[in-house]
């Protein structure tokens, strides 16, 4: 088997299983950057777990030969940290739409970013709920006409990577599959940041996107952050940078925490190895309540 | 003399009146006695109206026992709050403060002659002993130890071990204020005697293995000795005790405790860890369990092995929080869209939670399921002498991973003959797989056919077959030819023992069934029993009576066998079972005599 040869392609990532996507999806790019990054890192499909909710970008686990969740909507970063938690040995990945993220599952990521569970956490955002056929997004600009904001929207929307950046995300980038070298170097980088990382995704919709929404005008629009100089050490400039979601297509790293902090997990096996030293053996478990007695 | 005594005793909050009640059932199990202890509250954090039964026998008892033998209010008005909890009749010796100004005449229990009514003084006693009104509750143990004589230096010694850490001057007002309990109640004898029987003190070898403790704890303790290493949930009356027992302790065993954001994300990081294969659990009461369903389906589609405790509050919404119900039956076996068979497991005693909650993890492992514990406030809050428990004679089960030549050819979701299918887990080589909640072919991959869901939906429901085959936890009591039929389940069956007990005493001929796995109904092992059943009860507390209607969903009750049910918060007595049986004795005889000259 090739993992067992240690040297992996992308191609070892790649299941059997069609997806559903329509043609010319940006999300069939999306998969592609994540197979090419997972062959750089080297690690095999099966110490791999990967976790999504419920949209069209959250069957792409099943796309992958890893261990995969696909679960209910909006619970795919609960369940992603469990996993972590319960086995911190496997590389965790996590994937979903802007809905799935920032609307029913928004409740989650700020937790998930405290605690600094080392997931990559990978949204494909376009803005519109492609599932279910057209409906308006979180993500979507104020005024956005859709079947169910048919006079157009009168929310703003939700500005993702200045959510993170203020929730304290160690890494915070933005890609599109307009450029598939950045975004499989932007999602390889993510999955080696030692803690909660975090891409966000410019994944057109084809079918319900708007034109300047799709990969030709993105390509003639995106600006890379490191050709524009961006430091991505600098925080208040990471904030100022996220400020132009949804102005600006900015590609790239926004924010990369120079010392990244002690992951959930560690400090977790830190406090199972002291505690277990007094640790009555299981079978004698209830004598904790003679000492109480 | 007696060997079974019922005291209750109610004040606000800063009383200490639970305090005082934990200490009496301490002394008293440290004295060989069978000590049981219920507490209930009115919602306040700190003050507000907190009460306690405390019952303590010579032998084994099933519940906190009826009407109250011995009442004591330091004040009336949060006493008479816990009217239906505290039952006050004529055999009930009250105590209350003078303080209050109530004299015998104006004792605020109509209709009701207490066997002797006592104003005793209480605040100026314990201020001329103690110098502080803080040590009211140390002046009621005195009383108590002196009219019952329970063990005075075991109630001492564990006074001096609460109040020694607190300081020197603390501990000796207290020890002050107990022994002018004590000498007021020798100089102010009861016109009842309320002398508990003495008991040989036991051995050490007697005691060992011997404890006290309430449900939530053993049921974290059991947790941890079924091998949960992962537990995920969310602060909620009455079951986070569940939660703060595995944050001391889990990490000691290699696990985990996420104290998480939300009751969705708790159940949804357990299910997380038993994807990645550990065994893992989750506690809540009804409003969180409302959360979780949608996760529960998931991990019943996914078919990962899961327990989640419910301990049960009074309902719907916010409803009793702090109060005993036994109104989520419903919600435990049929929330959720969809067709999903889900055990359902119910302890009705600190004992049981022990066993109920290994069987849940072994249930759990076994079948690839999630599995519900339905614990209740009355139970998970009740303290409780628990007999040694022999860990030894517990098999423990773990989920059951695939082969070697399996893994050649792994289908996750295999459709086999018990429909348990070998359950892989991330890490394994050959193993991976797409868990999923949207159906699924044998392989894990999605299918939206509907001869696939058909043929999934079957494997799924094949696995808890053998379930219902599990006839040991059913457990049945009493002359099984018996033609009164009592059911109940629950915090409910205790009661129904103790009733079942002095209903045979009296000569009725009754039988008893409880259901420890409430859910699947073991329809033959009903019917069984309710053969030649000529009427009957089944006991419960919730409004509408759910066990005995989902019973009669499945099985074929006789006509005569009848709900017995109300609300929480008013927890049925022996006695008041009793009667119902007797009642019902009384129709069948009137039936037979009936009956009988219409046949000649």
């Amino acid at each position: 088997m090739t993992a067992q040869l240690n040297v992996v392609s992308p191609k070892d990532f790649k299941s059997e299983l069609k997806p559903i996507w329509c043609p010319g999806c940006g999300d069939y790019g999306v998969v592609q950057s994540i197979y090419r990054a997972l062959a750089n890192i080297g690690r095999p499909a099966h110490e791999i777990a990967f976790v999504s909710g419920i949209g069209c970008s959250s069957r792409i686990p099943g796309y992958t030969t890893a261990y995969g969740f696909n679960s209910v909507h909006g619970r795919s970063l609960p369940i992603a940290q469990g996993i972590k938690l319960a086995n911190p040995d496997l590389l965790v990945l996590c994937a979903g739409g802007d809905g799935d993220g920032f609307s029913i599952g928004g409740g989650h990521l700020p937790h998930a970013i405290r605690r600094n569970v080392d997931i990559t956490y990978i949204v494909m955002d376009n803005q519109v709920y492609g599932l279910t056929k057209g409906q308006l997004s979180p993500t979507a600009a104020k005024g956005r006409k859709t079947v169910t904001s048919v006079y157009g929207s009168i929310e703003r929307p939700i500005n993702p990577l200045l959510q993170v950046l203020s929730y304290g995300a160690g890494f915070v980038a933005q890609g599109t599959p307009a450029d598939m070298p950045g975004l499989t170097a932007l999602v390889e980088e993510a999955i080696r940041y030692p803690g909660f990382a975090f891409v966000n995704v410019q994944s057109p919709c084809v079918t319900y996107g708007e034109e300047h929404q799709q990969m030709k005008a993105q390509k003639a629009t995106m600006k890379s952050l490191s050709t524009l100089g961006h430091d991505p050490q600098d925080f208040l400039k990471a904030l100022e940078v996220a400020t132009h979601y949804g102005v600006e297509l900015h590609t790239g790293v926004l924010y990369r925490h120079p010392e990244p902090p002690a992951t959930y997990e560690q400090q977790i096996r830190e406090r199972q190895t002291t505690l277990s030293r007094d640790a009555l053996p299981r079978e004698r478990i209830l004598e904790l309540f003679q000492k109480h007695a | 003399m007696t060997a079974d005594i019922v005291i209750g005793m109610a004040g606000s909050g800063g009383d200490g009146i639970v305090s005082a009640g934990e200490s009496l059932i301490n002394a008293a199990a440290r004295a060989g006695y069978h000590a049981l202890m219920t507490k209930s509250f009115g919602p306040q954090i700190r003050g507000g109206e907190s009460s306690c039964r405390v019952r303590i026998a010579t032998s084994r008892t099933h519940s906190p026992g009826g009407a109250l033998d011995l009442a004591v209010a330091l004040n009336w008005e949060d006493f008479l709050k816990f009217g239906s909890e505290l039952k006050v009749a004529g055999r009930t010796v009250v105590i209350w403060d003078s303080a209050t100004g109530v004299t015998k005449d104006t004792l605020p229990l109509p209709g009701v002659k207490p066997a002797d009514a006592l104003a005793v003084p209480l605040t100026e006693l314990t201020r001329a002993a103690a110098g502080t009104d803080k040590a009211k509750n140390s002046l009621v143990l005195g009383l108590l130890s002196g009219w019952t004589g329970i063990a005075q230096e075991a109630i001492l010694e564990g006074l001096k071990k609460r109040y020694i850490k607190k300081g020197e001057e603390l501990w000796a007002a207290n020890e002050r204020a107990f022994a002018a309990g004590l000498s007021y109640a020798k100089e102010h004898p009861l016109s009842v005697d309320l002398r508990l029987e003495q008991i040989a003190r036991p051995t050490d070898a007697q005691s060992k293995g011997k404890i006290l403790t309430d449900g939530n704890d053993i049921t974290a303790a059991a947790a941890i000795f079924a091998g949960c290493q992962f537990f995920g949930g969310y602060p909620i009356t009455p079951s986070t005790e569940i939660m703060q027992f595995l944050a001391r302790e889990i990490w000691k065993y290699g696990g985990t405790v996420l104290q998480a954001e939300d009751e969705i994300a708790g159940v949804a990081a357990a299910v997380g860890a038993s994807f990645a294969g550990k065994k893992s659990m989750t506690a809540t009461s009804g409003p969180g369990m409302d959360l979780k369903t949608e996760v529960l389906g998931l991990a019943s589609i996914a078919e990962l092995p899961l327990v989640l405790v419910n301990v049960q509050r009074g309902g719907p919404s916010t409803g009793l929080p702090t109060k005993a119900e036994q109104g989520d039956l419903y919600q435990a076996c049929f929330s959720g869209h969809g067709d999903v068979l889900r055990p359902v497991l119910a302890p009705t005693c600190v004992a049981d939670c022990f066993d109920v909650t290994v069987e849940a993890f072994n249930i759990a492992e076994t079948y690839q399921t999630p599995v519900i514990i339905l614990s209740a406030q009355e139970i998970a809050q009740r303290k409780e002498t628990v007999d040694p428990i022999d860990t030894s004679r517990y098999q423990i089960v773990s989920r059951q991973a695939p082969t070697e030549a399996e893994l050649l050819d792994y289908k996750r979701f295999r459709n086999t003959e018990s429909g348990v299918s070998p359950i892989s887990r991330p890490g394994i080589q050959g193993g991976a797989y797409l868990a999923a909640g949207i159906e699924h072919n044998e392989a894990g991959d999605p299918s939206a056919s509907g001869a696939m869901h058909t043929l999934m939906n079957e494997k799924r429901f094949r696995k808890l077959r053998a379930l219902k085959q599990r006839e040991d936890l059913l457990l049945t009591e009493g002359d099984p030819m018996a033609p009164i039929a009592l059911v109940s389940w629950g915090s409910s069956a205790g009661i129904c023992r103790e009733a079942m007990q002095l209903a045979n005493a009296k000569g009725l001929r009754v039988k008893l069934l409880v259901p420890l796995l409430v859910y699947p109904i073991a329809e033959d092992a009903y019917a069984r029993f309710f053969q030649g059943v000529q009427a009957g009860l089944v006991v419960e507390q919730s409004f509408q009576g759910q066990l005995y209607r989902i019973l009669r969903m499945y099985v074929d009750v006789p006509s005569s066998v009848h709900s017995m049910c109300r609300s929480g918060a008013n927890p049925f007595q022996p006695a008041e079972v009793l009667a119902r049986l007797q009642e019902v004795a009384l129709t069948l005889q009137g039936r037979v005599s009936n009956a009988t000259p219409a046949q000649e």
